[in-house]
């Protein structure tokens, strides 16, 4: 046996916590991260709804009554990601957080997942090491990326533009997308508030949509799509009415695949590069994640 | 006296940051979240606002927008502290308008000193 690895570590099921408790711990473990995107509970409370997470099968690590790390669960019909995983920086090395892991698959097991999802933030060497000895394997980068309202707007480009209200946004988005990240899959568009679009065609007959969330004082979660021409045209035009329409309004959007065609409009109109996170898959992915 | 204004979650960098800068003379204010931290510098007008990038409410960058948009911050210095790389860092400071950043964890005292200095007027 490793004589680092901790054998009085408990697993506790994080639906017998608070969210303030649960706030805490996975603020604590975050403390010394370069990037360590804290959290109230209001913004956790969102963030397990809209990522559909199970506090069920999610876990708080316990150690002689202390919390010592935290793991979540988001559960999607035969697909599961894991999230949020962190341990206390004075607890790390001892075997905390691959007991959480372990204990995470065992749960997707027991509901009969036999695909799992993970992101790593880019150069955590350690918890992406853990995961490739868990049996994840990578699949490529994601961007996270912002643009700021600093920027001034420019002239949105000459277009039959249509504002979609939430139902026809969705109805857009629809089911079938592929393998998306665990974030930007349907399903969390479906279960996030303020949701609404754009639908453009250029004068040459491109065309293309975009859907996103509207918050108090961001925009977010984009999805979109160009149904006929060429991406970077039309994500161009639509970025340029979005901003125009909102020019007050920081924009975060996330897990971008680095090979995404219309990324270099995003560029254009000045969204910068945060940092980077390395998608990972365990098992192949099922049926219903695939396009039909 | 010149006040302040410190953005910031985490206890033991407030505690540290006030400590160095009560010290050397300044008024020290903290807020702990984005949305306190508009409120305190709308109601104290600070001479300089140090903001994290990462609060539990809203990232600093947001705060970052909501001050450049406010007329009596307008011309108040807006630093950047945080644990970034320093490319993605400088990146930040020219797209959301902040004057400067300075990079956390604070390793030379003097040093974090004289550059919250360079940026009061």
């Amino acid at each position: 046996m490793n004589p680092l690895i901790n054998v009085d570590i408990k697993l506790i099921p994080a639906s017998r916590f608070t969210l303030d408790e649960l706030t805490g711990i996975y603020n604590q473990t975050r403390v010394d991260y370069m990037v360590p995107m804290p959290m109230n509970t209001a913004r956790l409370a969102e963030y397990i709804s809209v990522y559909d997470v199970d506090l069920e099968h999610s876990f708080v690590a316990v150690q002689e009554d202390v919390m010592r790390g935290v793991a979540m669960l988001g559960v999607r019909e035969d697909r599961a990601w894991i999230t949020r995983l962190g341990v206390i920086p004075t607890t790390r090395r001892t075997g905390v957080g691959e007991a959480l892991m372990a204990g995470l698959l065992e749960q997707a097991e027991k509901l009969n997942i036999q695909f799992d999802m993970l992101e790593v933030i880019k150069n955590n060497t350690p918890a992406h090491t853990l995961f490739l000895k868990l049996g994840f394997y990578e699949i490529g980068e994601l961007l996270v990326m912002r643009h700021s309202p600093v920027v001034p707007p420019i002239e949105p480009v000459v277009a039959d533009a249509q504002r979609l209200d939430r139902h026809e946004a969705l109805t857009l988005v629809g089911r079938d997308r592929g393998t998306q990240p665990w974030t930007n899959q349907s399903e969390s568009l479906f279960n996030a508030q303020e949701v609404s679009g754009l639908h453009l065609t250029l004068g040459d007959g491109s065309r293309g949509w975009l859907v996103y969330q509207r918050q108090k004082f961001t925009l977010t979660r984009f999805i979109y799509k160009t149904e006929v021409g060429d991406p970077v045209k039309v994500a161009y035009a639509f970025l340029s009415h979005l901003h125009h329409q909102y020019p007050r309004l920081d924009t975060q959007i996330e897990n971008i695949q680095v090979n995404d065609p219309h990324l270099p409009a995003f560029y254009q109109m000045g969204y910068v590069e945060s940092f980077r996170r390395i998608e990972m898959w365990r098992g192949t992915p099922p049926q219903s994640l695939l396009v039909r | 006296m010149k006040k302040i204004l410190l953005i910031e979650d985490v206890s033991d960098t407030v505690e540290l940051v006030q400590r160095i800068l009560t010290a050397r003379g300044y008024e020290f204010l903290h807020a702990p979240d984005a949305e306190t931290g508009l409120q305190s510098a709308l109601e104290f007008l600070p001479d300089l606002i140090l903001l994290d990038l990462g609060l539990p409410d809203y990232d600093g960058q947001t705060v970052a927008g909501w001050i450049h948009n406010e007329k009596t911050l307008f011309s108040t210095p807006l630093i950047a502290f945080t644990a970034w790389p320093e490319e993605t860092a400088r990146d930040m400071v020219n797209s959301y308008g902040f004057n400067g950043y300075i990079s956390k964890p604070i390793i030379n005292v003097n040093a974090f000193v004289e550059r919250v200095a360079s940026f009061i007027k």
